[in-house]
C-alpha cells in the first residue's frame, strides 16, 4: 500500500517534470522581511530555487540566513513578502526538508522505523513492521540500493555518518520532499563517501529534486551547486548568480567581508630567541621537527589526526606519538599537565569541547589561564586581563559578563583562542577551528594563527577544508583513511590534488 | 540510466529488505532479557545450596506473591525512564493511595468504589508531575522529587500516622481471586501487564513514540511526534501502576500503613536498570523491567532463607545492579 504511494509519488514528479516548463521555481520566495522585535533581520531577501537545480545559500554570520532557512521550512512566519510552492501560495511542511548531519534521527531506533515513524501520526495505529519495511525500502533504494539491502533492521547509532545523511534523504523523499537542504554536508566524509553523496543528490536532480546547499565552503559549492544566492544585512545582494560566472572574491565582496589578503608566514629570526620552542612529533613511522613561528597542518580522515592532537594535549596516553619538546621527552597523562606545560587547545566543536555555556564571557576567556597558573582565587585582575584579550583581537561582545550565546558562533570560536593570549602556549593545537564560521570570519582567525605563530608557538592544526591548510600552513602531515602518514608536503606542493590524493578525502 | 539499473536489481529481488528469521530477532531483540533470566534461575539454584527450601512449590508462590506490586510499579518507572525521565514519587503514591483506600474502606464504601477513588491518587499525582515537567517545563527529577516529598507526608497527615486495618471481606479477591479459574488474579494482572505493555511499545505507534523521545527528544519533536502529550501520558500511566500495586499488596496484607512504600522506589528503578533500561532512555523492554523486579524479590527472598541478617539486603542488591550494569556496559562496547 503505502509503498505504492511512494513510487507514484516519485513518478508524479517525473511526470510533472516532463509536462511544466522546465524553468518553473520549485520554491520562489520574494521580498522576505521579518523583524524580531526591533532588530530587522530580513530586509526584502530573495530565494528562487528551480525544479531539479543545486542551488548554493551564502552569507555571513547575521545576514540572515538561518532566519530565511526557517522560514521557508516553515518553523517561522514571515511578516512580509510571498512564499510560493510550485506556484501556489499556500505553505507545505513537507515540500522543503533540512537533512542535519545527525541531529535529527533516532539513534536508538532502526533505519526502517527512522524513515517511516515521522508519517505515522495515529498514536494508536498498529505499527506493521512489513509495511515499514516496504516504504522504508522504497525510499531509501532510491537513495542508494545498497544500503537498503543490508541496513533496514540496524539501529541508527551503527551506521557511519553519512550513512546516515542517506537515511536522512530518505525520510525527505518518502514525505514528499522537493528541495533538501544541506548545511556543510561533506565536512566529515572521505573522498569517496562526498562521491557518494554528490552522486545521489546530482541523481536526483534530475528526477527533479532540488537541493539548496547551505554552505561556508567554496570547495563543495564549487563542486555541487549550479547557482548561488549570496545574502547579505538582510538582502539577497546575489539573487541566482551563475556559479560558472563568478569568481570567489566576487562572492567574498558580495557578502560583504574584507577580501583581506592571506597572512603570510614572519621571518622566524623576528621571534625572540627565549621565546622560542622547538618540538619533534615521532609516531607512524615518521619524525617531524616542528620549530616556533611554523604553522603545521594536519589533514585527512580523523583517525590520524586525532592520534596527534590527543598526544599533545594529554587527552589521551597512547595516541600512538611519542612528542619532546625543547630536547625533553615528555608525557601528558593528563589535560591539565599539558595545559600547564604550555599547550594550548582550540575545537571548532564549541558545544561539545569547548565554550561553558552557562558561565559569562569573562570565565569563559580565563579559563586556561586559571589551570595554567594553578589560580586558586578568581582574582579582580581577570576582568582587566579578559578586556585585554577581547581589544586585542577586536572581538565584538555586549560585555565580559554576558553569556557565550549572545555573541554569534564566529564569535565565540574568537572567544576560544582568545582564551590561549594570555597564557601565551609554547604550543597551539587547533582542531577544526573555522568550522560553521563565515568566510570573513575565518579569514580573521587565520590572521590569529599567524599572529599566534609569529609571537613564537609552535601552531598545530588540523582542518578539513584544504584550502585554508594550502593557504596558511608551512608544511602538512596527510593521513591516509586508515590514520597512517601518507606524506609530509611542503608550503610549495600544496595543493588541493595532492591533498586529495594523499588523504582520500574530498577537498 | 542509472535509474533503470537500479530499477532492474530491485526487481530481481523478490521481497525488498532482507530480515532475519522470526527467531533470530527475537534471541537478538530479548538478548539482555534472557540474560536475566538465566542469572534468576542461576541465583535459586545457588541460594538452594544454603537453603532447599527456596525452590519449592510454597516459596516461589511467595515470590511471585512478594514481586506481583513491583512489577507492576516498575512497569510505569521503566515508562518514564524509556522517555529519558524519572519518577521519584512512586513510592509515596504506593504509601498515599493505601492510606486513602483505608479511609475509604473505614466509610463503608463497597471495595470496588474504593478501588477507584484510590486509583484517582495515582493518576492526580501523574498528572501533576506530568503537567509540570511538559507544559511547564521542569526538570523531572526535581518535580517528582517534589510530589514524592508531599506524597510521603501527606500519607501521614490523612489518618494522623495511625495505620488502618481492612474490615471489608470481600477486597481480598483483588489480589487473591481468580477471574480465570486457576490463575491467581494477581499472577493475571501481572501478565496482562507485561505483554499488553510489550505489545504497545513494540507494535503501536505510541510505543515506538516513546523510544523515540528518549533516543534524541529534539528529533522527536522536529518530526512531528507528540512529545508533551506522550510525555503527559508516561507519568500519568506511572502513577495509575503505582496506585494499582498499592491495591493489590493491600488486597493481600489487608492492613494499610503510612511507609507501606517507601523502600519501593528505588527497587523499581532498580528493576529497570537491571532490565536494561538506559536512565539516558530510549532502551530496555516491559520484560526486562519484569525480571529485573523478580530478580530483586528472589534477591530478597534468598538473604531471608539462608538467614542473613535482613539489613544486608540494600548491599546485596546494589552489588546486584553494579554486576548488571557492567556486564550490559561490556557487551555494549563489544557490539
Amino acid at each position: 500500500m503505502k509503498q505504492v504511494s511512494v513510487s507514484s509519488d516519485m513518478s508524479a514528479v517525473r511526470e510533472t517534470q516532463g509536462e511544466t516548463n522546465a524553468t518553473s521555481f520549485v520554491l520562489e520566495a520574494k521580498a522576505i522581511e521579518k523583524s524580531f522585535g526591533a532588530t530587522h533581520v530580513l530586509r526584502g531577501a530573495n530565494l528562487r530555487i528551480r525544479r531539479g537545480e543545486i542551488h548554493a545559500l551564502l552569507g555571513g554570520n547575521g545576514a540572515g540566513k538561518s532566519t530565511l532557512i526557517r522560514i521557508i521550512s516553515g518553523s517561522h512566519r514571515h511578516d512580509g513578502g510571498s512564499i510560493s510552492i510550485d506556484g501556489r501560495e499556500d505553505p507545505d511542511a513537507n515540500a522543503i526538508a533540512v537533512v542535519f548531519q545527525e541531529l535529527a534521527l533516532l539513534p536508538h531506533l532502526s533505519v526502517a522505523e527512522n524513515i517511516t515513524l515521522p508519517h505515522r501520526k495515529r498514536a494508536l495505529a498498529r505499527l506493521s513492521e512489513a509495511e515499514c519495511f516496504e516504504e522504508a525500502h522504497a525510499a531509501l533504494a532510491l537513495v542508494d540500493q545498497e544500503l537498503a539491502e543490508r541496513a533496514l533492521d540496524w539501529p541508527v547509532a551503527q551506521l557511519d555518518l553519512h550513512e546516515r545523511q542517506f537515511v536522512e534523504i530518505a525520510r525527505a523523499l518518502s514525505s514528499g520532499a522537493r528541495v533538501l537542504l544541506l548545511d556543510e554536508p561533506t565536512a566529515n566524509l572521505t573522498f569517496s563517501e562526498t562521491e557518494r553523496l554528490f552522486g545521489i543528490l546530482r541523481r536526483l536532480a534530475q528526477q527533479g529534486i532540488s537541493t539548496l546547499l547551505v554552505s561556508h565552503r567554496m570547495g563543495e559549492i564549487r563542486a555541487l551547486a549550479d547557482v548561488c544566492t549570496v545574502l547579505r544585512d538582510g538582502r539577497s545582494v546575489l539573487d541566482r548568480a551563475s556559479l560558472s560566472e563568478i569568481s570567489d572574491e566576487a562572492i567574498v565582496e558580495a557578502m560583504g567581508q574584507k577580501s583581506s589578503a592571506l597572512p603570510q608566514a614572519a621571518p622566524r629570526s623576528t621571534i625572540a630567541t627565549s621565546a622560542r620552542t622547538q618540538i619533534v612529533l615521532r609516531g607512524s613511522g615518521v619524525s617531524l621537527s616542528v620549530g616556533s613561528g611554523e604553522v603545521l597542518g594536519l589533514a585527512g580522515a580523523p583517525a590520524g589526526p586525532s592520534g596527534v592532537i590527543e598526544t599533545l594535549i594529554g587527552a589521551r596516553r597512547s595516541g600512538g606519538w611519542r612528542l619532546t619538546i625543547d630536547g625533553t621527552d615528555v608525557t601528558f597523562a593528563s589535560p591539565a599537565q599539558a595545559v600547564r606545560a604550555g599547550v594550548g587547545y582550540v575545537s571548532g566543536d564549541r558545544a561539545e569541547k569547548g565554550i561553558l555555556a552557562t558561565l559569562p564571557i569573562l570565565d569563559n576567556i580565563v579559563a586556561a589561564a586559571r589551570v595554567a597558573g594553578r589560580h586558586i582565587l578568581a582574582s579582580s585582575g581577570e576582568a582587566a586581563a579578559a578586556q585585554t584579550a577581547l581589544d586585542t583581537l577586536s572581538i565584538k561582545a555586549s560585555s565580559i559578563d554576558a553569556l557565550p550565546q549572545t555573541v554569534s558562533g564566529g564569535t565565540q570560536q574568537k572567544l576560544l583562542l582568545a582564551r590561549w593570549l594570555a597564557p601565551a602556549p609554547k604550543i597551539l593545537v587547533l582542531e577544526e577551528p573555522t568550522r560553521g564560521v563565515d568566510i570573513g570570519t575565518k579569514r580573521e582567525i587565520y590572521a590569529m594563527i599567524r599572529d599566534a605563530a609569529a609571537a613564537g608557538c609552535v601552531v598545530v592544526w588540523w582542518s578539513t577544508e584544504f584550502t585554508e591548510l594550502i593557504a596558511v600552513c608551512d608544511r602538512v602531515i596527510a593521513f591516509d583513511l586508515g590514520g597512517q602518514v601518507s606524506g609530509i608536503l611542503g608550503h610549495d606542493e600544496l595543493d588541493e590534488v595532492s591533498l586529495s590524493r594523499a588523504t582520500g578525502m574530498a577537498a | 540510466m542509472t535509474e533503470v539499473v537500479i530499477d532492474q536489481r530491485a526487481a530481481q529481488r523478490p521481497k525488498p529488505g532482507k530480515r532475519a528469521s522470526l527467531a533470530v530477532r527475537l534471541t537478538r531483540t530479548y538478548r539482555s532479557e534472557i540474560a536475566i533470566a538465566i542469572a534468576i534461575v542461576v541465583l535459586l539454584v545457588g541460594i538452594s545450596f544454603w537453603s532447599p527450601y527456596v525452590l519449592t512449590w510454597g516459596n516461589l508462590a511467595n515470590i511471585a506473591q512478594a514481586a506481583a506490586p513491583l512489577i507492576l510499579m516498575s512497569l510505569g518507572v521503566f515508562l518514564v525512564i524509556a522517555t529519558s525521565g524519572i519518577d521519584l514519587s512512586v513510592g509515596s503514591t504506593f504509601s498515599l493511595t493505601g492510606m486513602v483506600a483505608g479511609l475509604c474502606f473505614s466509610a463503608g464504601l463497597p471495595w470496588p468504589i474504593a478501588c477507584l477513588i484510590s486509583l484517582g491518587v495515582g493518576a492526580a499525582v501523574g498528572a501533576i508531575n506530568g503537567g509540570l515537567v511538559t507544559i511547564v517545563g521542569l526538570a523531572p527529577f526535581v518535580v517528582t522529587l517534589i510530589t514524592y516529598a508531599i506524597g510521603a507526608s501527606l500519607s501521614f497527615v490523612i489518618t494522623d500516622g495511625h495505620s488502618i486495618a481492612i474490615a471489608d471481606a470481600n477486597f481480598w479477591k483483588l489480589n487473591g481471586g481468580e477471574l480465570i479459574p486457576g490463575v491467581t488474579n494477581f499472577v493475571l494482572f501481572c501478565a496482562i501487564a507485561v505483554i499488553a505493555l510489550e505489545f504497545v511499545l513494540r507494535k503501536l505507534v505510541v510505543g515506538r513514540w516513546v523510544f523515540a523521545i528518549g533516543s534524541n527528544d529534539k528529533a522527536a519533536r522536529l518530526l512531528g511526534i507528540p512529545v508533551h502529550g506522550v510525555r503527559f501520558g508516561v507519568y500519568v500511566a506511572s502513577g495509575l501502576a503505582a496506585s494499582f500495586a498499592s491495591l493489590l499488596s493491600l488486597s493481600y496484607i489487608s492492613n494499610s500503613e503510612s511507609t507501606a512504600g517507601a523502600n519501593l522506589m528505588l527497587q523499581a528503578i532498580a528493576a529497570c536498570v537491571i532490565g536494561g533500561a538506559s536512565l539516558f532512555g530510549g532502551t530496555g523492554s516491559a520484560i526486562g523491567a519484569m525480571l529485573g523486579a523478580i530478580m530483586i524479590t528472589v534477591i530478597q527472598n534468598g538473604v531471608n532463607l539462608i538467614g542473613i541478617n535482613s539489613f544486608w539486603q540494600g548491599t546485596v542488591t546494589g552489588a546486584v545492579i553494579l554486576v548488571a550494569v557492567l556486564i550490559d556496559r561490556a557487551t555494549k562496547v563489544r557490539s
